[in-house]
């Protein structure tokens, strides 16, 4: 069930008023409710599926209880590295087994040899690389002792399948999000009215801003070698701001439908393109993913705490990983290896440690931007030859850019959802008093509502596309 | 909770609000844009009262010059072919528009193979049609059959989704000084197409679309209207029996079909075409010259 659904507009409501029409006392009652209404949701796209987020579930709670029941650190490991296994195999099987075998082969192939590899014919699970990384970051932390195991199965199962953070993040800890399920949620009014808040400008984000420029952009990236520099350009501008309208569209609402619901999300993404370093952006972009990584492969690997050579392999290793997470694909690895690099890069020369302002600040906002612009391209283009005839392209084929008449209309819907949002988030970076959503005049909070939800009707592309990340 | 149900009250009212208030603009805007598709439908719903009236999707919209065809058959001809309607849902919904005004001496539709045929989504291009809509129940059901009925019911602003945008920059652009009665020139392109690419006929028929065009068919029996299918020139290679679908239905019910594209009108002629699917401007004056003769022939037999 996509969130930019009629069916979840309808979930939605029910859900909420079945969890609050249940006692606040009754916690176990609310959490059951939650357990099958996130079934029921996941079930939407594939009943078959729910097995395997359900195995998930179980082995690593069965892990989590041997870590906890066991003393002697051997065992602990043990378990822990069986649940690693067996979860990592089945992301393995479902997301990288046909990339892998499709190169063993192309590699064969290339050394004269010829051997056909079984193919694995079964769509890639919704979310599952969010669950997985959610299930196998709360085995880590009971093997480290920084979170108490969970005993109840039934809120263990939930804190893996919560529906609002199921399918695409973000991607929560065991420490912040497991004792709310213990919690008794009273009915918070502000809590509500802020959680539809955040929802409505997520899907704004989505609707109208991502999807608007999506169609440039694909229209571009979907055909490359049929157009110019100038669209190259045009389209490398935009995907930025799709990507972000997308992903961030989509973590808002999902930290707004758990708001409603009295949960706290964590923050998922913090104005990334004001960041003035690519170490900064990734303080501010994907920051459940990128605090995970720091955490379970960055800081295990040694992290900061080891020599300078043994740091910048940390890094790219961290960042390679975190490229082929988001697909398998050879432009996601490039990707993650450009951003390993750049960090390298920043760290090397000592990009990140000062405060900057003024005009300094601007050239290091500037090419930051531009940085993460062209890797954007890595990630966006299909294959890796598109990549570098878009990035060529650029300085190679240039010419004015191909709009056709029905294109001229979407980017000025682009243009304008793309001044609303930059409204919006300088005037949070530079503490701006321009806060509508969060004015303190009730008329004021309440017509923000009205008017983009107006503007979501009118302008948003309501044919109901699915989010980027789901394919991650 | 009383006040939440304050709040999701004054939400609900100012939205309801909002969305009439914005649907009374908008469709204002399409009353006075100078946009391709507004002033369009704007002539369908208060204007039309032509004798022959022309039906489809783009390549009728760029195929037929309502002038040329006037002057052959002595008639007054309008072009009501819609970019981007490419099944048989949307000519529906227009027939029954256009039926609710008056009732036409001849349609010619011009069709192709989503006009029987299965599409990933066919009802998506119906959203052109939504300012339409309540004014023809007829037509509304193709919207209940579309799933879009309760939503066009409900928010008046989201009938304009489709177009919002285009409408309101049809208010500074003007895209109608070429216009010759629903007929907009395509520009002559940079390069032509170069090679006849083979079209493979689809045997994937869609009973509903097939059903529809039936209805098509009996509403203009009905109106004693003379319909014609057309098939304008493609710079594609097909077989014989390419529209063999269409064939065998326009026979059973006695419509005349013309088809250009089978028997490879301008395929010598690629200088005519702005892409495989389309003429520009030069081509589809030429084409128009010949299908008004064949027309004229009909019309008379009829």
């Amino acid at each position: 069930m996509l969130f930019n659904s009629i069916a979840f507009l309808l979930f939605f409501p029910i859900v909420c008023v079945l969890y609050f029409a249940i006692p606040v006392a009754r916690v176990w009652a609310r959490n059951m409710l939650l357990l099958v209404a996130s079934y029921y949701f996941y079930m939407n796209w594939e009943p078959a599926y729910a097995l395997l987020l359900m195995t998930s579930t179980v082995v690593t709670y069965l892990a989590a209880l041997g870590i906890s029941f066991y003393q002697e650190k051997s065992k602990k490991k043990l378990f822990l590295i069986s649940s690693l296994v067996l979860n990592l195999s089945i992301l393995f099987l479902f997301k990288y087994y046909n990339f892998l075998s499709e190169n063993v082969e192309w590699m064969l192939q290339r050394s004269g040899l010829s051997m056909d590899l079984p193919e694995f014919s079964l769509l890639l699970p919704v979310g599952i690389s969010f669950y997985t990384f959610q299930a196998l970051g709360y085995s880590i932390d009971v093997y480290r002792g920084t979170t108490p195991v969970e005993r109840n199965f039934a809120t263990y199962a939930l804190f893996v399948s919560f529906f609002p953070q199921l399918v695409a993040g973000p991607i929560e800890r065991s420490n912040n999000l497991l004792p709310q399920f213990k919690q008794q949620h009273r009915f918070d009014y502000e809590g509500v009215m802020a959680g539809i808040r955040l929802m409505v400008w997520g899907y704004f984000m989505k609707l109208v801003l991502a999807d608007r420029c999506g169609v440039y952009v694909d229209a571009i990236f979907n055909n490359v070698d049929m157009h110019n520099g100038g669209s190259y350009w045009l389209a490398s501008l935009l995907f930025p701001f799709q990507i972000y309208g997308d992903f961030a569209g989509y973590s808002l609402i999902a930290i707004g439908v758990a708001r409603v619901l009295g949960f706290r999300l964590m923050e998922n993404f913090r104005r990334p393109y004001f960041a003035c370093s690519i170490g900064e952006f990734w303080h501010r972009w994907h920051i459940s993913l990128s605090t995970w990584f720091k955490d379970y492969v960055y800081i295990p690997l040694g992290g900061n705490r080891v020599g300078h050579l043994r740091q910048y392999v940390n890094l790219l290793v961290t960042f390679v990983v975190s490229g082929i997470w988001h697909g398998a694909n050879w432009t996601f690895f490039c990707w993650g290896c450009l951003h390993g690099v750049l960090l390298c890069i920043e760290k090397a020369i000592g990009i990140g440690k000062q405060q900057y302002t003024g005009i300094r600040k601007f050239c290091h906002w500037l090419v930051t931007f531009i940085l993460v612009c062209v890797a954007w391209i890595l990630f966006r283009a299909n294959h890796l030859h598109d990549a570098m005839a878009v990035i060529t392209g650029l300085f190679c084929k240039i010419g004015v850019p191909d709009i056709s008449f029905a294109m001229f209309t979407d980017l000025c819907l682009a243009a304008l959802a793309i001044g609303i949002l930059l409204l919006k988030e300088l005037s949070e970076e530079f503490h701006w008093n321009l806060k509508v959503a969060e004015s303190r005049y009730w008329l004021v909070r309440h017509s923000y509502i009205v008017v983009m939800t107006a503007m979501i009707l009118l302008l948003g592309v309501l044919g109901g596309d699915q989010f980027i990340y789901f394919q991650f | 909770m009383k006040k939440l149900i304050c709040s999701l009250v004054f939400i609900l009212i100012g939205l309801f609000t909002v969305d009439r208030a914005g649907g009374l603009m908008m469709r204002w805007v399409g009353e006075h844009t100078n946009d391709v598709l507004g002033p369009k439908l704007r002539y369908l719903h208060h204007d039309i009262h032509e004798e022959v009236v022309l039906m489809g999707a783009s390549r009728c919209h760029h195929h037929y010059l309502p002038s040329v065809l006037s002057d052959t058959l002595g008639m007054s001809v309008y072009n009501a072919g819609v970019g981007g309607s490419d099944n048989i849902f949307s000519h529906f919904i227009v027939l029954c528009h256009i039926l609710e005004r008056y009732t036409p001496k001849v349609i010619c539709l011009e069709v192709m193979h989503t006009d029987y045929c299965q599409q990933e989504d066919a009802f998506t291009v119906l959203s052109y049609f939504a300012p339409l809509y309540g004014n023809s129940e007829a037509a509304d059901s193709v919207y209940r059959l579309a799933g879009k009925y309760w939503q066009y019911q409900v928010s008046h602003l989201y009938r304009y989704n489709a177009k919002a945008a285009s409408n309101l920059v049809g208010l500074v652009l003007n895209r109608q000084k070429d216009n010759d009665q629903g007929y907009i020139p395509l520009p002559k392109p940079n390069q032509c197409p170069q090679q006849l690419a083979v079209e493979q006929a689809r045997h994937d028929v869609d009973s509903l679309k097939i059903e529809y065009l039936q209805r098509f068919i009996d509403l203009c029996r009905d109106r004693q209207i003379c319909l014609v299918f057309t098939v304008s020139p493609k710079y594609t290679l097909v077989d014989a029996d390419h529209y063999q679908v269409l064939r065998e239905l326009a026979q059973k019910n006695q419509v005349p079909m013309l088809d250009y594209h089978t028997t490879g009108l301008y395929h010598d002629q690629p200088a005519y075409f702005k892409d495989i699917t389309h003429l520009w401007d030069k081509g589809a004056r030429l084409y128009s010259a010949v299908f008004a003769s064949d027309l004229k022939h009909i019309v008379q037999e009829y």
